[in-house]
């Protein structure tokens, strides 16, 4: 691909290296496009959009830069289909995951002071429904009491 | 266009585009006035150029759909109108050569060109052409990039006329040649790698990515760096993430909750994902339910209690309707006067449907068991009870379940018909019908025929069925079984919660609760089930409050520890859920008399004062 002028190289100075290779972002665009656009018959709803789904599931088989690359371009370019893909692919990578493992997999350094961050840990603590083998967490101060039926 | 506007036109998103640093650049102003950018693919293998893909911004900016365009050339747009044959004698013909010498050169074209919408209206194209080159340095496609900008032009009249028009183009041309550069910055957060997350905007991190996820994977967000830490404040971002976990009908239940918008939705999302705050109150109430009767029906509409029928001294079958409002400052029972009641009944069943209106059907009646259908509308200045005569009913019943689909469907399932045979079926009856008809759902294989067991909504469509007094050979036991099925589907079925057909693996992990019948089983935003009270076989204890998610992987069986004084009775027909979050037990305390001066209520979100 030689699509020279269309690469912007310019971080060296805020410390974020930038692949370089972003020009091909352009002609992944171009290739999602060039699948998607032609209007379909009704009669071959089916079997294309099945179509449409294993080519959708391979394209986003790419690394997370040329991922957010895609969807800035998506953005950019307001084509609503090729965001949703992409957004929805990254949004499926931090499905259940915990914090620790969002900072590590999207590579984000965590610059919270330690009660922000306590916040969150809140929510894991106090899941009060205990456990099949037998834990149990109990809440604050509150003593729970019942009657026998 | 999704341009963040408070931030810096050298923003943080484009970096790979206009970067030659030429003469001529886009203004942010013209950007933000210009509305959507074109973006269009055409194919240079084809013979002139047809166009293969436009998007939103084009058609919106041209007027013309893509069906209309996909195949032609786009020098279609020089022609004022759909229906002009020739290029408009205002198009600058030299830019038009441009770009033919370009493409023909296989260089990129910028200019701004005269182009006019399907209405016939003219605007300035500020194009940019881009040749794509494949594999052996062939040029397969082009695209264009435009953005749309006013022209001030004297256009004369409409196509059609043939009078020469006076060009006072050049200088008329607005054009703003301010030079941007637009470069990708990292917003703030400097690692030594690639970070790409950070480099979108805040509006498609929550809009596009985070408005996806579940509460709970919120909460791991919110706390990853600062950045996401104040994104994930936005209460408008909880509210789209409760509204697609939960679905919109319960979320438009949850924003009845008075207090609910001093809490937040992102309070409201963590109470009820943690059940942090549930707790068990008494309420007490003024007013009196009398005569007084026991195996009424309550059912919850708004934030309003409404009770109805029952069985009164001498087995006596009741038709009186009383409302309790709980959003009144002193809630009391009121007996209200409706005209045309049903016939008097016990066990039951009393709904909520589109809203205000109180569906009954079935039940034990003087002269027998029922099978008719009586809808009231609360919320009418006179209301009235009205009988509907849906076609092809349910067997006559009592003491079945019943629950309601999307707010305007009735499903009933099981009971006792005559001679006290139980009963395995299910039906369906839309009420918005102009003729309501039952639907039986036919299904191959149904659960053991049985009654008082519940029926609870969960994701849209899925129904849980649990517990009830069932069929087992020649007995009848309290069961826990927990079945499932999805109206959704095109063939729907029930099926054991862990979808496995063993006998004996049909059960989900954990400890179940002890087998019962006439039950409570509320429904979480989210599709957890809680399940409590009803007639309990032995000695267990039926205050303990047991949680099923029957959307894990694995669903599994939890005790809830819950602060405050259970009731000592909790019965399915006489308990209800009142604005999603409160479920009000009537008549907890007492075995023999019914007094309903005093509620239990188990609340799970701290809402209310």
């Amino acid at each position: 691909m030689v699509i020279k002028h269309m690469i912007e190289d310019d971080c060296a100075d805020n410390g974020i290296r930038v692949p370089n290779v972003r020009g091909e972002i352009l002609s992944l665009v171009v290739a999602y496009c060039n699948k998607h656009g032609p209007v379909q018959n009704d009669s071959e709803d089916n079997s294309r959009s099945d179509e449409l789904k294993t080519y959708d599931a391979d394209f986003v088989k790419v690394d997370q830069a040329t991922l957010f690359h895609l969807i800035l371009a998506a953005n950019f370019l307001n084509i609503k289909s090729l965001l949703d893909l992409t957004c929805q692919t990254v949004g499926d990578m931090m499905k259940g995951k915990t914090t620790e493992e969002i900072r590590k997999m999207f590579n984000i350094k965590n610059d919270l002071t330690p009660e922000e961050e306590e916040e969150g840990l809140i929510w894991k603590n106090l899941v009060v429904a205990s456990t099949p083998e037998g834990e149990e967490e109990f809440r604050g101060e509150n003593q729970w009491s019942y009657e026998i039926w | 266009m999704e341009w963040d506007s408070d931030s810096e036109p050298s923003g943080d998103e484009e970096g790979f585009l206009l970067s030659d640093g030429g003469p001529i650049s886009f203004n942010i102003g013209s950007f933000l006035q210009a509305g959507p950018c074109g973006f269009v693919v055409t194919d240079a293998l084809e013979p002139d150029q047809p166009i293969i893909y436009v998007n939103t911004g084009f058609e919106l900016g041209t007027g013309y759909r893509a069906e209309e365009v996909l195949g032609r050339n786009c020098r279609f747009l020089q022609c004022r109108g759909p229906f002009a044959q020739r290029r408009h004698p205002l198009v600058d013909s030299s830019l038009v050569s441009e770009i033919r010498k370009c493409l023909d050169d296989g260089v990129e074209f910028q200019g701004d060109l005269l182009n006019f919408r399907k209405d016939g209206s003219p605007f300035m194209n500020k194009l940019r052409l881009v040749p794509i080159y494949g594999d052996d340095d062939i040029i397969t496609h082009v695209i264009g990039i435009q953005f749309f900008t006013e022209a001030n032009v004297d256009l004369g009249p409409l196509p059609g006329s043939l009078a020469k028009e006076s060009a006072r183009a050049g200088d008329r041309f607005q054009s703003d040649l301010s030079f941007h550069r637009l470069v990708s910055v990292g917003q703030g957060n400097i690692c030594r790698e690639y970070c790409g997350i950070l480099q979108l905007s805040d509006e498609v991190l929550c809009q596009k990515i985070f408005s996806r996820l579940t509460p709970r994977d919120i909460a791991s967000v919110g706390s990853v760096c600062k950045r996401l830490y104040q994104l994930t404040k936005n209460d408008h971002l909880w509210r789209m993430v409760c509204q697609n976990a939960w679905g919109s009908e319960t979320t438009r239940v949850l924003e009845t909750v008075p207090g609910a918008k001093r809490l937040g939705w992102g309070w409201l999302a963590r109470e009820l994902t943690t059940l942090e705050a549930a707790a068990w109150r008494k309420l007490t109430v003024g007013g009196a339910v009398e005569p007084s009767r026991c195996n009424f029906s309550a059912c919850a509409v708004g934030n309003r209690v409404v009770l109805f029928g029952g069985e009164g001294v001498n087995m006596q079958p009741m038709n009186d309707t009383f409302v309790l409002d709980l959003n009144a400052s002193k809630p009391e029972w009121r007996h209200i006067k409706v005209s045309s009641p049903p016939p008097g009944r016990w066990g039951h069943t009393l709904s909520c449907l589109n809203g205000s209106w109180l569906v009954v059907f079935g039940g034990c009646g003087r002269q027998g068991l029922l099978n008719d259908v009586f809808i009231l509308d609360l919320d009418a200045p006179h209301p009235a009870w009205r009988e509907i005569s849906g076609l092809a009913p349910p067997l006559p019943r009592s003491w079945h379940s019943s629950c309601t689909l999307d707010g305007t469907q009735l499903v009933v399932s099981g009971g006792c018909a005559d001679s006290g045979v139980l009963l395995s079926d299910t039906f369906l009856l839309d009420i918005m019908m102009e003729k309501p008809v039952w639907r039986e759902i036919p299904v191959k294989w149904t659960p053991p025929s049985r009654l008082g067991h519940t029926l609870s909504v969960y994701g849209g469509r899925k129904i849980l069925m649990f517990g009830g007094l069932a069929k087992s050979g020649p007995l009848r036991l309290r069961s826990s079984d927990v079945f499932t099925i999805d109206l959704s589907e095109e063939e729907p079925c029930w099926r054991c919660i862990t979808g496995s057909g063993m006998p004996g693996a049909g059960n989900p992990a954990g400890i179940a609760p002890p087998p019962r019948l006439d039950h409570v089983a509320v429904t979480l935003p989210g599709g957890r089930i809680l399940i409590f009270g009803g007639s309990v076989a032995g000695l267990h204890s039926a205050s303990q409050i047991h949680l099923l998610d029957p959307t894990e992987e694995k669903p599994t069986w939890r005790i809830l520890n819950v602060p405050g004084r259970p009731p000592r009775f909790a019965w399915g027909h006489s308990t209800c859920v009142v604005g999603g979050t409160r479920t009000i037990v009537l008549g907890g305390n007492t075995g023999e008399e019914w007094m309903l001066s005093e509620l239990h209520e188990l609340s799970l979100a701290s809402s209310i004062v």
